[in-house]
């Protein structure tokens, strides 16, 4: 039985283990909306489900979401790979993360470079994905002093997780790369490149190499 | 066709579609920010609720309609057709080549409704303007003078008046996702003022900082009227434009009738809460819904141009 607390009177918010499994649970609820479920939203380790308050019986609802089973997705994923000039210009927290993880700049990169991350969840932005879980040694905290800039294809670190940014935003997460990928386009479909699930892996490229690799993948 | 004559402070095209089935992807929900007034604005020019509109902040838009349009304001601004008096809360008839100048009032936002909607192009499902990222609406951005908006084809639907009742009092609360994480009266037993720092996003107060037994919390999708407590104490209740998910406590949650009301306040503005149950803020939702239906259509000359025709032409 999945635990599913009130969330004001025109939501509920089912907790699940995990963002894996709460995506299951999201895709099943969009699959199948049970009556008066009008959205669906996935967090971290639970899934929001906002519902009809005018005409619902939110005993029942809450009943059936209760009951919903959590079945692990069977496709391990898209795997999507970015190109990442990290370091220099490019990576200014970079030198402050090696610090924290006592290892060298070099390391770091290695590390984030050969570890294979998920799609946690979205949000903050369109088309920022939250990505993790990565090594505890790259588990840094965020920066004391938010940027009221992060450049756009940012790739950072905080709480460990690892994320993009979609855009220039304001952003906390310290960031150690950049990539010159597109993440957001309101005109394709879908609008962003990563979605919940997807696998990601990070390439090192030299900053010489970054025209080449710029703007739209060709898998998007 | 309307040509923007003055911006305004900040006023944007919305519907009350939004985007909330893209929140997977990071999209906000977005729309109108007082999604019951923009309704009501669009059933007084007898569109359906879910026609594009414009969605006004603090300083309204000068307008000059440029073909005969119906035109409804729904918000306390002074507002004026051609310098005469345009009351709120009723469709009317505006002549070609009439001005229409909105200006500030009691209200924060309000909306202006014309017959057939405004003409944009729909981006994922919507017309509602996305004003952070930069898309949606009039060229995903605040209007600006010079620009020019098309209206839809007019519908059926008659002009009409509103004459049902609107709620006061305090801000009703309904019990958050940790309801224990702040002192059972640090919401409902202050006074708070509205920050400057309010807009689309959330509606910042100022007022006693309030210690919260939770810093953070696993960032997990926000209802609209959500009332997070951030670390430096100062509730934030999260309106159209709140990030699809947020790390910290929410303790309380403002009724589904009154989000609206959030959204009408103004910087400065003094805000009390008060808690309700869960079963009163469905029949206060239901209420609301029944006050919206409270139309009358407009008999004889408050059909046409009140009060204008050849009084200045």
């Amino acid at each position: 039985m999945n635990v599913v607390r009130p969330f004001g009177e025109a939501a509920l918010l089912v907790e699940a283990a995990d963002a894996p499994a709460a995506q299951a649970l999201a895709a099943a609820l969009r699959r199948e909306p049970p009556d008066g479920v009008t959205a669906v939203v996935p967090g971290r380790a639970s899934v929001l489900v906002e519902l009809d308050a005018l005409t619902l019986d939110v005993g029942a609802v809450r009943d059936a979401l209760a009951r919903v089973p959590v079945t692990p997705a069977e496709d391990r994923g898209r795997l999507r790979t970015f190109p990442v000039v990290y370091g220099g210009v490019h990576g200014p927290d970079l030198d402050d993360v090696a610090e924290w993880a006592g290892l060298a700049p070099a390391d770091v990169v290695e590390l984030h470079a050969s570890t294979e991350l998920r799609v946690l969840f979205c949000g903050f932005a369109p088309g920022f994905a939250y990505l993790g879980d990565v090594p505890v040694q790259l588990a840094v905290p965020r920066l004391a002093t938010p940027r009221s800039i992060t450049p756009v294809g940012s790739v950072a670190l905080a709480d460990g997780m690892s994320g993009i940014y979609p855009a220039d935003l304001p952003g906390g997460w310290q960031v150690i790369g950049r990539t010159p990928r597109a993440l957001f386009d309101v005109r394709r479909d879908p609008p962003t490149y990563l979605v919940p699930g997807d696998r990601v892996r990070f390439e090192p490229i030299r900053v010489e190499d970054w025209d080449a690799r710029a703007g739209v993948a060709s898998d998007w | 066709m309307i040509e923007v004559l003055d911006s305004g402070a900040l006023t944007s095209v919305q519907d009350v579609i939004g985007r909330p089935a893209w929140r997977h992807l990071g999209m906000p929900a977005g729309g109108a920010a007082d999604a019951w007034s923009a309704r009501l604005a669009n059933r007084l020019v007898g569109n359906p609720d879910e026609a594009p509109l414009l969605e006004m902040t603090s300083i309204g838009p000068t307008l000059r309609i440029e073909a005969t349009a119906t035109v409804a304001l729904v918000g306390r601004f002074e507002a004026s057709v051609d310098g005469l008096p345009f009351p709120a809360d009723a469709g009317r008839t505006v002549r070609a080549g009439s001005v229409v100048r909105i200006g500030a009032g009691e209200d924060g936002r309000g909306y202006l409704a014309f017959g057939g909607g405004l003409a944009v192009e729909a981006v994922l499902g919507s017309a509602a303007t996305d004003l952070r990222t930069g898309f949606g609406g009039f060229e995903g951005r605040a209007l600006r003078a010079g620009d020019r908006l098309t209206l839809g084809v007019s519908a059926a639907g008659r002009p009409m008046r509103w004459v049902g009742a609107r709620v006061g009092g305090p801000i009703r609360l309904v019990a958050g996702l940790h309801p224990d994480s702040v002192p059972p009266d640090a919401l409902t037993g202050s006074d708070w003022q509205v920050s400057a720092l309010a807009d689309r996003t959330g509606v910042r107060l100022d007022g006693p900082g309030i210690t919260t037994s939770l810093a953070e919390v696993p960032s997990m999708g926000l209802p609209v009227g959500a009332v997070q407590v951030p670390p430096d104490g100062r509730p934030i209740v999260m309106l159209a434009d709140r990030p699809v998910t947020g790390g910290y406590p929410v303790p309380a949650v403002v009724i589904g009738a009154d989000v609206g009301r959030v959204a009408r306040l103004r910087t400065g503005d003094h805000v009390t809460f008060t808690p309700v149950s869960l079963d009163a803020a469905r029949s206060a939702l239901r209420r609301a819904e029944a006050e919206l239906a409270a139309l009358e259509t407009l008999e004889g000359p408050g059909n046409d141009e009140l009060g204008w025709a050849g009084s200045h032409r």
